[in-house]
């Protein structure tokens, strides 16, 4: 399979630029939620465009889950979850030292590098899971070698979604152990284009493409499942994985969580402030809607937070990806 | 916020005052607003304090206001005072009695489609319906869904799929609003089949201009009902919607290529009055350029047009239209640009209207989609203009290769747009002074002439002129037009008459006696 980049196109466009169409509106969960134009994408673009400043914009922008549904569907090919990271780093956010302190404490830390040529970044919430994370690295390395990174920069995914730079030392701390790497499979959808830039040379994958297409778990899936797929990571390389998970579609024949315009809808809806646990979560119509009309038997989701989301409010059977393959 | 600041004169609702509107965009045409009233902010404060009395959110940070500071068209301008966003029937009632009461303009918004300014607010509230956009009940076995006014039909359409439902005809433009739509209309290319998308409502729940919340339909309050569907938001505010639903299926698309407008218009003409297709329009590269586009819900439908219509068509397949294409500049060696403009915009535009994530096993699955993301990616731009005409079946064809020309006399590229309306006998007191022309029988037909900006800036006067160069041919026909409001308003007395016009503003006067609903836009 081709990689992330060669389907990425750069689009050095500004909220200037937005002709005010509103499809983004439409696959926005941030404006699902608030039925308000100032939480959407569109909203923002208009009140830019309309003399407003970004801290008048600061409720929206840090709302935004950076779910980036509203990037493929723009027409004007705006950069539109970039965007808002740029707004986002004009603001000041109340956790800002807490982050770099995080970054500071990190680099301090620095990793070994790593010795294979497949590295697996596995995010925390796979780290909570050992038994899930096992499986997982036992599945993947059985198509080659795989060692799963010791910094999987999960402090700077928290920084970037809180627009804030990342300093050089610390990038060079995640990014050098990689080097060596040709293949980098990452779980942290929004990591994934800026792994593409900070390794140019290596493959990056998303963990849920990387396991869907692992013939192990596709012979598994039923066409009376639901597959929930990890927004980030789909919608920053949405062009190729359409079609991926098109394939998928018409050999298992199950159900997928995408909207009529082939975007994913999510199965939460966290802003910043509630991943990082300063306003408690409150996901339950977003994963209601997802589930709404379907008639299926099983749910199998790419991200645990979404097994947790579904657990909530349904008693469906849920399974992460991992565990649909055959014993090991 | 301002009181009593605006230098504009305060005009009494129902005198005729200056036009602010594209002052020397007329030439040669007697000015003929109905009633160009500005609002001067006079009230405003007390207004804005019984607001809060009642507990309605009134929003006036200009972050709040600058999000509607223009529609779809992008070349009218203007800031409310304030923004309600819709969230309940009973606040809109609660909003309409107070400006009412302080005589407080109320634009109201749907998708903010509108390209004449009709959705935007020069002072006053703008009422943002999009608030209320919940489907309310999908009643799969009587075929009807009840949905707030504020909903995209696309929304719609996400959750009437969950159900293997679908709606039966809305304007391919995803952000178009039910409420909205009703309102004017709403043209699809199932519509030479099915009627407009304002013939599917059922039952509406309208706030009237004075505050009360009326349940109509053909049967009750049916003369509010009438006047509503089609209505431009004149006599009220479509709070909730019970529409026509059918069973879901997807497309089968076939494209004919004609080099002529008459042909092409002459054989989409032709499939309606013989209900040989499901879907038929026309779309256009270049006049010279024609896609006739039919389809078909089901199999059955698709063989019998293969047995009994298709030898009538005189379009070309692809390749048959490229060979004549190539002989067409062959003999016009010095048209060799607009060849290649030609075989540009092919190259740009037929994967789109084919992308594998919207077709399985040949068919189309999401029609509105498809063509809304090809609108949008082809056509958009900040500044459109679509000035359109709708004629009878027996006058479309002059009134397209007229149209034509003036498009050909103003812009390089442009784009026509041509789709019948079936119409339904028992409807006709609705479209009195609407979109469908009087004079009409069994069909309608419009036109929109849309011309590609080609990252040009026009000046507002020139895009004024044309569209009132195009406007002009439906004064001439006895025609009407789909947006004949906002910065069209005009030619609304030239093309309906005194007579109707007349009754309609006493009307609207009885239900709206300070003349604060959508004021800019038709009276």
């Amino acid at each position: 399979m081709e990689n992330y980049k060669k389907s990425v196109q750069t689009a050095p466009k500004s909220h200037s630029d937005c002709s005010g169409c509103g499809l983004c509106m439409l696959v926005c969960p941030m404006w699902r939620r608030n039925r308000d134009l100032q939480h959407s994408p569109h909203g923002c673009a208009k009140a830019l465009q309309h003399g407003a400043a970004p801290d008048d914009l600061a409720e929206a922008l840090w709302n935004c889950t950076l779910c980036r549904a509203c990037d493929p569907v723009c027409p004007e090919q705006l950069d539109i979850s970039g965007m808002i990271l740029k707004l986002r780093g004009q603001l000041a956010h109340p956790q800002t030292t807490v982050l770099q302190g995080r970054m500071v404490a990190q680099t301090k830390r620095p990793a070994s590098a790593c010795q294979e040529k497949t590295a697996l970044l596995a995010g925390e919430a796979l780290r909570a899971h050992p038994a899930l994370l096992k499986r997982i690295t036992a599945l993947l390395g059985e198509s080659g070698v795989l060692a799963v990174a010791h910094d999987d920069g999960a402090d700077i995914s928290l920084a970037l979604e809180a627009g804030l730079a990342i300093p050089p030392a610390r990038l060079a701390a995640m990014i050098e152990p990689l080097r060596r790497a040709d293949k980098v499979i990452v779980a942290d959808g929004l990591l994934l284009p800026y792994l593409a830039q900070w390794l140019p040379a290596a493959q990056i994958f998303s963990l849920g493409e990387t396991l869907s297409s692992l013939e192990s778990i596709r012979r598994n899936l039923r066409s009376t499942d639901l597959y929930v797929i990890e927004p980030r990571a789909y919608h920053a390389d949405y062009v190729r994985l359409v079609k991926h998970y098109d394939r998928l579609r018409k050999e298992c024949g199950c159900d997928f969580n995408l909207d009529l315009q082939r975007i994913a809808i999510p199965a939460t809806v966290r802003s910043l402030p509630q991943r990082l646990g300063l306003v408690a979560s409150n996901d339950e119509d977003q994963t209601r809607w997802v589930l709404h009309g379907r008639r299926i038997t099983r749910i199998v989701v790419e991200s645990l937070e979404d097994r947790a989301a579904f657990e909530k409010v349904c008693a469906i059977s849920v399974v992460h990806l991992a565990e649909l393959a055959d014993d090991l | 916020m301002p009181t009593n600041t605006s230098e504009l004169a305060l005009t009494e609702p129902g005198t005729v005052g200056p036009c602010h509107v594209g002052s020397d965009a007329l030439q040669g045409i007697k000015r003929q607003q109905t009633n160009p009233t500005r609002w001067n902010g006079q009230g405003w404060t007390e207004f804005a304090a019984a607001l809060r009395d009642n507990g309605i959110e009134l929003r006036v940070a200009k972050a709040a206001r600058g999000i509607f500071a223009t529609d779809a068209g992008g070349t009218a301008y203007g800031l409310p005072h304030g923004v309600v966003i819709a969230r309940s029937a009973a606040q809109v009632a609660g909003l309409l009695k107070a400006a009412q009461q302080f005589r407080v303009p109320v634009t109201v918004r749907g998708g903010g489609l509108t390209t004449e300014g009709e959705s935007v607010a020069f002072g006053g509230v703008l009422l943002d319906m999009t608030g209320m956009s919940r489907v309310l009940q999908v009643d799969s076995d009587a075929l009807t869904v009840r949905t707030e006014g504020g909903i995209f039909w696309h929304s719609l359409a996400e959750e009437l799929r969950r159900c293997g439902m679908d709606y039966l005809s809305a304007p391919l433009n995803m952000t178009a609003s039910v409420g909205g739509t009703l309102g004017v209309g709403g043209i699809d290319v199932n519509s030479p089949r099915l009627g407009c998308s304002a013939d599917q409502a059922i039952s509406l729940q309208v706030v009237t201009p004075t505050g009360d919340i009326v349940e109509c339909s053909d049967t009750q309050h049916a003369e509010l009902f009438q006047r509503v569907i089609l209505g431009y938001g004149q006599f009220g505010v479509i709070t909730e919607a019970t529409l026509k639903i059918r069973r879901y299926t997807p497309l089968r698309m076939h494209y004919f290529y004609y080099d002529s407008l008459r042909t092409a218009v002459e054989d989409m003409q032709l499939l309606n009055r013989n209900d040989a297709s499901d879907y038929s329009g026309i779309l256009t590269i270049m006049d010279c350029a024609v896609n006739l586009l039919v389809a078909f819900d089901s199999d059955e439908r698709e063989a019998a047009f293969r047995a009994n219509w298709q030898r009538h068509l005189r379009g070309y397949g692809e390749s048959g239209f490229a060979l004549c294409m190539l002989r067409r500049y062959a003999l016009r060696p010095w048209k060799l640009p607009e060849a290649w403009f030609l075989l540009q915009r092919k190259r740009e535009l037929f994967p789109e209207f084919r992308r594998p994530e919207y077709m399985r096993d040949g068919l189309m699955h999401d029609r509105a989609v498809v063509f809304s993301r090809a609108v949008w990616k082809f056509w958009g731009s900040k500044q459109m203009v679509i000035p359109d005409l709708a004629t009878s079946a027996e006058k479309f064809v002059e009134a397209v290769e007229r149209g034509n020309a003036v498009c050909r006399k103003y812009f390089q590229h442009y784009t026509l747009y041509c789709v019948g309306i079936k119409l339904r006998p028992e409807h006709r007191p609705h479209y009195e002074m609407s979109c469908i022309p009087p004079d009409a029988e069994g069909w309608a037909y419009g036109c929109e002439f849309e011309p590609m900006m080609d990252e040009r800036v026009y000046s507002r006067d020139y895009l004024q002129s044309f569209k009132n160069a195009i406007y002009d041919i439906g004064v001439d026909l006895g025609g009407s037009y789909y947006r004949f409001g906002g910065m069209m308003k005009g030619y609304i007395r030239r093309v309906f008459g005194d007579e109707v016009v007349d009754r309609h503003l006493a009307m609207k006067r009885a239900t709206d006696p300070a003349m604060i609903l959508n004021r800019d836009v038709i009276f």
